[in-house]
């Protein structure tokens, strides 16, 4: 058909011109840094998305001051990857959970440089079973990279975290690295609606699973850890920047699908004297993101299956993926990374599979999407 | 005061077979008390109708003095037989509902004004659609929740879905979301051609939940897509939307 | 005597007029633009693929035609269009990729003319836009037609006085490389086929096709998930979604990421126009990244163009870089669920499809040839099947039952993963 548009050709030809003209502005330092990715090192390799031209983004955000970019010029302090939601039955009853998980195993082990670690956030089994913990802890056991086990509801519901435990550790920790303070909490506690009922574990832990079965509770940190936060907290100075690893999201988004944390408010009164606070959360297997005072929140892709938006709530800075397509079974999944700059601000990038990949930048978080925007979708949910 | 003989005469024209409708009857109760009576001319008591218009005069009954009941019977009687002559071919009870049979209560110069706007009371009978009573309103509801409830049962479990691979619909559409039935039928890019929703369904549970189409007959799909309408209740339909 | 006489004068002339007609029919090559009113034949689609600035005439087709035929537009004077696409070979050269001037060879199978006019892109890539644009590729690739330019080109058939005379017909003697162009275009938008058993099928003979082509058509639609990419619907019946998906058919071969890093260098070095792109494809082991090389997106890895399913039979062998030489071969590459790669499209799924329905398969897609390939068709297709019965190096029936779920190569601490059908469901309980 007569092409009215732009061609192929030339609209590569605007957007080099466009990068010639941004290398210009950079100082030699950060020119041969630019160069030297722009071979291909660094970004075919999967850190950041192969678009020709995203380099340059970064390395001019690098000399922003006044934004308060992401690290000072220069690349990034460390960054880290994420697998997160795998959902995995034993195989034997379904192998399409266990390739998603084995491929983003795959993808993260591709990567060159290898990241720090490797976040685990949750859900890693279905619905809780030993085995389906045992065959998750055998997938994750052939990543290169260590990893950060998070614990998410379709864990812990069948046993009380008994197995999980007993196979990753105590289900909130938090440590330090690289000037910045680690946090993961167990955030997807329940008020015990079981009991009364006397249902068994497999019952408790069936409704769990269901997404939109009223019978469970909100999710909840909780009294006690959140005692223990601020007790972890005491000794970590206003300036140092925080990341916050939880399954739930740490702010209230969907009540009816537990896209909500019951008390989330008094977790966020506690971060909220921390300067450079950054929420990695789990569950909602969607593009997602918000700001909330100084706290950026990013939300985590599934490797299992991706979920719609919910009819209300949506943070109003995320901006949406498409539909996922029922045809193409890894359409809506992913995995990705997390370059977290030497101020300990964060920026996200989705590893869309199937589609191309996605970065959210602290910048476009911090301040309120006037910079860096994302690339729309075609169709916004409805 | 007339109050009770109006109250009377109320009686009477009940007996007489008039079907009021409870609405007309109360209307007609806070109406009546104004219309005006003509005087008695030859010493009995004059019972006027509830038109405001048709009067008889009984004769030897004084003022606040009882009738048997055979005899207000008959003077009911009377009445409806004179207000029939002056209205040949109508039916009371439509008459009084209506916003004429209400003007009729009020004499000319009256002092009291009819209400504003008063809607109307006229409900068609004798056909099927007019017909339908409380009880069958709560017998219907009961069966299509039935019916929309088993379809999300069906809709939340894998089992009964016949999948393979221990996969339910729920689990992409939490609550039917994302399921957009107003938009059929569409071109459906999965099926590369122009599907209803039930086809949709049928895809789904071939492909993503790796079970055996069900049969267009067959209960549960039919459940299934009950549920997934009765969760869009309210959307417009948009047939052809992507 | 004399009414004999009459009487065999009369059958011979009608004996003549048949022989004639059939003859007549027989006689018409193949290169001829084709009737328009077959059985199938999408009209309004035809109606918007004719662009406003290139409409038909039997002048400018007839133009078009002399000049597709005609190899002095190769630099030497050797290579014509129909080399690569020959209308007794479905316009193809039925090789696994074409040769050019030198006895050069390309890395990519020519795709077929016939019904090319109603793709929304040309290449297995979509690097080009339109017909019009597509010929610029094989006129100046070194091992395709090797012009240095299109001046040369130009200059060649302005000296040709034919030519002249033919465009001052048409373009009222505007030799220009864009109406060359054209006229190949217009010659290009009559080569059309239809009329296929199965057209006759949809249009309502229910004795068009045999039985098992019927239960292929429903594999088709259903099993094989063949419809989604290969879509077919009576406005747009060309079996292919104008899309481009990564199968796993370059990963026979390549190894993608260290090849689209390669790729990246390379076209931020050299610019990435069509002249540069048209080259990596056709001569370099990039050729393997397919889309990618013209979008530089991820997504595209890998992905090549959905081509459509008819008159298969005489344009083997298949998929971009023709490695394939039966169609039972391509089923068995798809009943696997392609080959794993790292950007393999996520809707090839094993299909757990038996030897009886690839059969049936088959038999659906014989029904997609046009009459005038019937002949050539059944040949190829007895060739096909006689190979098939011996020669099946895509066969991975544990993969396409999903015993080895996971492809080869994969090293983990999993054995047999074989989906237990009538495995326990944990699952048990309903929602409420």
């Amino acid at each position: 058909m007569a092409a009215r548009h732009k061609s192929v050709e030339t609209r590569y030809m605007e957007d080099r011109d466009k990068v010639l003209r941004g290398m210009r502005r950079l100082d030699r330092r950060t020119f041969m840094k630019v160069l030297a990715a722009s071979a291909g090192a660094v970004m075919a390799k999967g850190l950041m998305p192969p678009h020709t031209f995203q380099l340059v983004n970064v390395a001019e955000a690098a000399l922003d001051k006044s934004a308060s970019a992401t690290g000072a010029p220069g690349t990034p302090p460390f960054t880290f990857a994420y697998i997160s939601d795998t959902h995995m039955y034993v195989r034997t009853l379904n192998q399409r959970f266990v390739k998603g998980a084995v491929k983003a195993v795959e993808d993260v082990n591709a990567l060159d440089p290898q990241p720090d670690f490797v976040l685990f956030g949750g859900d890693l089994a279905q619905l809780g079973r030993p085995e389906e913990l045992e065959q998750g802890k055998g997938v994750l056991s052939m990543l290169k990279a260590p990893v950060k086990m998070m614990v998410g509801e379709h864990d812990w519901f069948y046993d009380m975290g008994e197995k999980w435990q007993e196979l990753f550790g105590p289900p909130n920790y938090s440590f330090d690295w690289k000037g910045v303070h680690v946090i993961v909490l167990m955030s997807v506690y329940e008020k015990d609606f079981w009991t009364a009922r006397k249902l068994t574990p497999a019952e408790r832990m069936q409704i769990v699973a269901g997404l939109d079965n009223p019978i469970q509770s909100r999710f909840e940190v909780g009294e006690k850890q959140r005692a223990w936060l601020k007790n972890d907290l005491a000794k970590v100075p206003a300036t140092t920047p925080l990341l916050v690893f939880s399954h739930s999201p740490l702010y209230k988004y969907y009540r009816n699908w537990n896209f909500w944390t019951e008390d989330a408010e008094q977790v966020q009164a506690l971060l909220t004297p921390y300067r450079n606070v950054t929420v990695i959360h789990g569950h909602t297997h969607q593009m997602l993101f918000n700001q909330i005072g100084n706290i950026s929140f990013y939300g985590m892709l599934s490797t299992a299956w991706p979920w719609p938006y919910a009819p209300q709530g949506l943070p109003p800075l995320t901006v949406q993926m498409n539909r996922a397509d029922p045809y193409d079974q890894l359409d809506g999944l992913g995995d990705g990374q997390v370059n977290v700059g030497k101020e300990g601000l964060a920026d996200m990038m989705y590893n869309l599979w199937d589609r191309n990949p996605v970065t959210v930048r602290a910048q476009y978080l911090r301040s309120h999407g006037k910079v860096y925007r994302p690339p729309a979708p075609q169709f916004a949910s409805y | 005061m007339i109050s009770r003989r109006i109250v009377l005469l109320m009686f009477g024209t009940a007996i007489a077979g008039a079907a009021l409708a409870i609405r007309g009857a109360r209307s007609y109760a806070q109406q009546a008390a104004t219309h005006d009576v003509p005087a008695a001319q030859n010493g009995g008591t004059v019972v006027m109708l509830c038109d405001g218009k048709t009067s008889i005069e009984v004769k030897n009954l004084k003022p606040g003095q009882m009738m048997s009941r055979a005899r207000a019977q008959a003077v009911s009687d009377e009445l409806m037989d004179q207000w029939r002559r002056a209205h040949p071919g109508e039916r009371w009870e439509v008459a009084q509902a209506s916003q004429t049979g209400g003007e009729h209560l009020y004499a000319a110069g009256s002092a009291k004004q009819p209400p504003a706007a008063a809607p109307s009371l006229a409900v068609q009978q004798g056909d099927t659609y007019a017909s339908f009573q409380p009880r069958d309103y709560k017998v219907w509801k009961a069966e299509t929740d039935k019916f929309v409830a088993d379809g999300k049962r069906v809709f939340h479990d894998a089992k009964a879905l016949g999948s393979t691979i221990g996969i339910s619909c729920d689990m992409c559409h939490p609550d039917a979301a994302n399921t957009h039935p107003e938009t059929y039928p569409k071109y459906q890019v999965q099926l590369q051609r122009v599907a209803l929703l039930r086809d949709m369904i049928d895809w789904c549970i071939e492909n993503p939940i790796k079970g055996k189409a069900l049969d267009a007959n067959d209960p549960k799909l039919r459940a299934l897509e009950a549920y997934i309408y009765a969760q869009r209740k309210g959307v417009a339909l948009d047939y052809g939307k992507h | 005597m004399k009414a004999r006489l009459f009487a065999s004068a009369i059958l011979c002339a009608i004996a003549l007029a048949l022989m004639t007609t059939v003859g007549a029919v027989e006689s018409v090559p193949l290169s001829a633009p084709k009737p328009l009113n077959q059985k199938g034949f999408p009209a309004e689609l035809y109606s918007w693929v004719i662009p406003a600035d290139n409409p038909q005439t039997p002048a400018k087709v007839e133009l078009g035609r002399k000049l597709f035929f005609d190899d002095r537009l190769a630099a030497d004077g050797t290579v014509s269009c129909d080399q690569c696409h020959a209308p007794a070979k479905g316009f193809t050269d039925q090789l696994p990729a074409s040769m050019g001037i030198h006895h050069a060879f390309g890395q990519r199978n020519a795709p077929t003319i016939l019904n090319a006019l109603f793709n929304t892109l040309q290449f297995w890539d979509g690097r080009a836009p339109t017909l019009e644009k597509q010929i610029e590729g094989p006129i100046l690739n070194p091992v395709e037609m090797g012009n240095k330019n299109f001046d040369d080109v130009v200059a060649k058939v302005k000296g040709i006085p034919e030519y002249q005379q033919s465009f001052q017909t048409v373009f009222n003697g505007a030799i220009t490389m864009d109406n060359i162009e054209r006229a190949i275009a217009a010659y290009e938008r009559t080569q059309i086929a239809f009329d296929t058993p199965f057209d006759r099928f949809m249009a309502g003979d229910q004795n068009a096709i045999s039985a098992s082509a019927k239960r292929g058509w429903s594999l088709f639609n259903g099993k094989g998930r063949c419809m989604t990419c290969h879509g077919w619907n009576p406005t747009q019946p060309l079996f292919t979604d104008n899309r481009f998906h990564n199968i796993g058919v370059s990963a026979h071969k390549s190894d993608f990421v260290p090849l689209a890093r390669k790729a990246l260098v390379l076209i931020a070095q050299g610019g990435g126009g069509l002249q540069q792109l048209d080259q990596l494809a056709i001569q370099t082991d990039m050729s393997g990244l397919g889309r990618f090389l013209v979008t530089k997106q991820a997504h595209d890895i890998g992905g090549f163009r959905t081509m459509g399913l008819r008159n298969l039979l005489v344009t083997q062998p298949y998929f971009h870089d023709g490695s394939q030489q039966t169609l039972w071969d391509v089923l068995d590459h798809y009943n696997k669920g392609g080959v794993p790669n790292p950007y393999l499209d996520g809707g090839l799924l094993p299909l757990g499809l038996s030897e009886s329905e690839e059969d049936d398969l088959v038999a659906f897609l014989v029904t997609l040839t046009s009459p005038e390939y019937a002949s050539a068709s059944n040949e190829e297709l007895e060739k096909q099947r006689a190979r098939a019965k011996t020669d099946r190096p895509q066969r991975d029936e544990a993969a396409a039952t999903g015993k080895s779920g996971l492809g080869p190569g994969f090293k983990g601490p999993f054995g047999d993963m074989t989906p237990a059908q009538n495995e326990e469901n944990p699952a048990l309980l309903g929602g409420d």
